[in-house]
């Protein structure tokens, strides 16, 4: 039977990580905090809201004094009835794995039970609110985790978020011939039928137009 | 001798969806690839902001087609985390096993599209054969044999139905055996040994840096599986252990130690199933209705705007994950934004990339052997 | 007749060729029994082309699942003549089983126009009939057949591999009735739905 991480290690490793964060950037804007999961074991995650300013810097530190080895997910959320300040914003998620210093050609088995300090694996959250406007812009962390490359290109792709000092940036989703400036995420984008007028809102067809009569779809 | 690109465009046989791989040869050799996604982009992010959170459920399914039912229950966890719903344990218990059978019935189609890709063209009828038992257990369970819209936010949708877990146990004792055939003709088959031995090499650091996750990176010997790291479910209650595989080189994990670790989860696949139900609160063999309040607990509709949720969960790619949030349309019915991690979106560049090197004939085995799936990786 | 550089003296095949075919043909359009041949050639053929359709090797979304669900051994559409090809050229019928996004449909029609005449066009699942539960997206044409001609549709998300071969049984049926007619002449036809009495 495999242990699983416990609810000791979990809440340990994200104090540690606040107490760190806390300790470099504490009152520079960089507001960090424990939140609690409502899902699964509801395990502990550190949150963290960081001024687009300052993110490059707590990002290299956290990639290199913090041993976040492994960038997840990067969302873009667009707010345009939000406030003057959180007009966009983009959403990272992090994880340390326990996996440093890997010898080549072993197996790492870990007693999940004896993993203490910067190897207990946890979650990092970091949200960089945007100011309204119509051009967002964060800068980028390509060069830090290879892990953010992809995601940040659908990114940009989808929702429009400028990375600043993203290397070869190009549609990934959308087709290559999409017209500059098309976001489909943003908000004043609407689904096709979205107010149900040009549909028929009959299934059966009992309200069908005339010249529809006999037609398949 | 000049060197040229050649497109493996949408259509091909061996490219497991339809995206392009572009590599650049000289001679057989590959010198460069590049991928390009996109082909299957169905805007499923978009549409979710205009469906309730019970109507997004079957849009998760159809994300990872071959593996719908963790990605269904991914969609859940986050959905419970956003609307902070409990979920009984035998509802818990229910979710893992249907997971494992749904993980057992995507490595069987793996295979069996692995196996033609190397000229193993039987591997693909026996696999099939086998996998239909696992589409009929799961049929039992959520009425269809691929998109099940099975998970509920606070539980699942009914019971075990009377006399699933007998033949559940029943097919299973006959998988391991069959697992055991399957080794038999494969590990002992020079040519297969061949075409995948030394091919396709990939470092564990490189993976985890490039954002790889599951079985690929724990055929490299990291042992990695957000089912221990980050828990949910009742997996640690119920007996297993993650198949990390020791490379047999320095350069890393090729196509055979990727293999290896699959028919291994497999087998401990079969375990955990096993294992659960004869741990599961209420007995095996009882069926309580929908709705009952030990598989079903009734969840708030609405969140605020301001609430999020995420969801951390070991599909059968890698690792899958769910960021919502909360405050959309119809005051709080709706999600405002659904983000979906996928483990391959990461993947297939990385795959692209560890092409290089090796010949044209390698490529299917080291495409294959990563186990692609676009359908998650287009969203 | 002759090219301009020809030797003249020399036997001049094509020529040959041409003045017996003319002759033979005018004999028997006289007699009818060109009609007659080409009548029989004709039943021989759609006979042969609907007992082997051969289908383009082409997998976009999850019915391609229950596409290859269908060609393994418990539901064997080998035995009705259905066979995977991996080129266009090669096939018969195309079978178009996902959502056709504006990245792709170029490329489906490409694939189509490479096939070689009778050529057929299956929309399986709702997501190639209508877009399916995409209907709304951005990104996804609303049914393959905005594209391309399409005989035969199977409803279902994803329709189970018997509702595919019941598709191909009723595809054969119709190619009973159109024959080798080419797509663009079978407009008017109406179009055939699994499912439907």
């Amino acid at each position: 039977m495999v242990g699983s991480i416990s609810l000791e290690q979990n809440t340990s490793a994200a104090e540690a990580s606040l107490a760190a964060i806390n300790d470099r950037f504490g009152g520079s804007g960089i507001d960090a905090s424990v939140q609690n999961h409502s899902n699964a074991k509801k395990y502990a995650f550190v949150r963290i809201v960081c001024p687009p300013q300052h993110w490059l810097a707590l990002a290299k530190w956290m990639k290199y004094d913090l041993g976040v080895n492994y960038c997840s997910m990067v969302t873009g959320t667009h707010f345009p009835d939000g406030p003057d300040e959180r007009g966009w914003e983009v959403a990272y998620h992090f994880l340390r794995q326990p996996i440093q210093d890997q010898t080549p050609n072993t197996c790492t088995v870990h007693d999940v039970n004896a993993l203490s300090g910067m190897d207990i694996p946890m979650e990092y959250e970091v949200f960089i609110p945007l100011p309204q406007g119509d051009s967002p812009t964060v800068p980028s962390i390509q060069s830090i985790w290879v892990g953010a490359d992809w995601n940040e290109k659908e990114t940009w792709d989808l929702v429009g978020i400028k990375f600043e000092g993203h290397v070869n940036m190009h549609r990934v989703l959308n087709p290559n011939d999409s017209p500059e400036g098309f976001h489909p995420l943003q908000k004043q984008h609407k689904l096709r039928y979205h107010d149900h007028n040009e549909m028929y809102d009959d299934p059966q067809g009992f309200m069908r137009k005339p010249a529809d009569e006999g037609r398949v779809k | 001798m000049a060197q040229m690109w050649i497109t493996m465009g949408p259509q091909h046989p061996m490219t497991h969806g339809l995206w392009t791989l572009r590599v650049k040869v000289d001679g057989e050799t590959v010198v460069d690839t590049e991928a390009e996604l996109g082909y299957i982009h169905r805007g499923v992010e978009k549409i979710c902001e205009a469906r309730d959170f019970t109507q997004v459920t079957p849009y998760c399914d159809r994300l990872c087609y071959v593996s719908a039912m963790t990605w269904a229950n991914s969609y859940i966890y986050a959905a419970e985390d956003l609307l902070e719903a409990e979920v009984p344990v035998r509802a818990e218990y229910i979710r893992l096993i249907s997971a494992e059978l749904q993980r057992l019935a995507s490595h069987l189609m793996w295979l069996g599209a692995f196996g033609p890709d190397i000229g193993n063209l039987t591997l693909m009828t026996w696999c099939m054969r086998d996998r239909e038992m696992f589409l009929d257990l799961l049929q039992e369970l959520g009425g269809s044999r691929m998109h099940y819209n099975y998970p509920r936010i606070g539980g699942v949708k009914r019971d075990m139905p009377i006399g699933f877990a007998d033949r559940v146990i029943a097919k299973t004792k006959l998988f391991e055996k069959r697992l055991d055939e399957y080794e038999m003709m494969l590990d002992e088959s020079t040519i297969w040994l061949v075409r995948l031995q030394g091919v396709g090499y990939a470092n564990a650091e490189s993976m985890v840096e490039a954002g790889v996750s599951g079985p690929n990176v724990r055929a490299a010997g990291v042992n990695y599986d957000v089912r221990w790291a980050h828990p949910y479910s009742v997996y640690d209650e119920i007996d297993w252990e993650p198949a990390v595989e020791k490379p047999t080189s320095v350069k890393g994990a090729d196509c055979y130690d990727r293999y290896r670790v699959r028919m291994e989860e497999m087998r401990q696949s079969c375990r955990m199933v096993l294992d659960a139900l004869n741990k599961i609160p209420g007995g095996k063999n009882t069926n309580y209705a929908s709705g009952d309040e030990m598989i079903y607990t009734k969840a708030p509709t609405r969140a605020p705007e301001g609430a999020t949720g995420f969801s951390n969960y070991e599909c059968t790619r890698g690792a899958s994950q769910f960021y919502i949030q909360g405050g959309g349309e119809g005051r709080g019915k709706n999600p405002y934004r659904v983000s979906i991690r996928s483990p391959m979106f990461i993947t297939i560049p990385y795959v692209a990339k560890t092409m290089i090197g090796y010949k044209i004939a390698d490529i299917p085995a080291i495409m294959g052997s990563f186990d692609p799936c676009i359908g998650e990786t287009d969203r | 007749m002759a090219e301009a550089g020809e030797n003249f003296a020399a036997f001049n095949s094509r020529a040959l060729v041409e003045m017996v075919g003319g002759v033979t043909d005018e004999a028997l359009k006289a007699t009818r029994i060109k009609k007659f041949l080409g009548v029989l050639a004709g039943r021989y053929f759609n006979w042969a082309g609907r007992k082997s359709l051969f289908t383009l090797h082409l997998g976009i979304k999850c019915c391609a699942i229950e596409m290859a669900a269908a060609a393994t051994p418990r539901f064997d559409g080998d035995r009705f003549g259905v066979l995977f090809r991996s080129s266009p050229r090669q096939s018969d019928v195309l079978l178009i089983n996902g959502p056709i996004s504006k990245k792709f449909a170029d490329k489906v029609v490409r694939l189509w126009e490479q096939m070689p005449e009778p050529k057929y066009c299956i929309a399986m699942g709702e997501c190639a009939i209508s877009g399916g539960p995409y209907f709304q997206s951005y990104n996804i044409l609303e049914g393959v057949d905005t594209v391309i001609p399409v005989d035969v549709y199977i409803p279902g998300c994803p329709p189970r591999p018997e509702a595919l071969i019941d598709g191909f049984g009723l595809l054969r049926e119709k190619i009973i009735r159109i024959g080798g007619a080419p797509s663009v002449q079978r407009a008017s036809e109406k179009p055939v739905i699994v499912g439907e009495d």
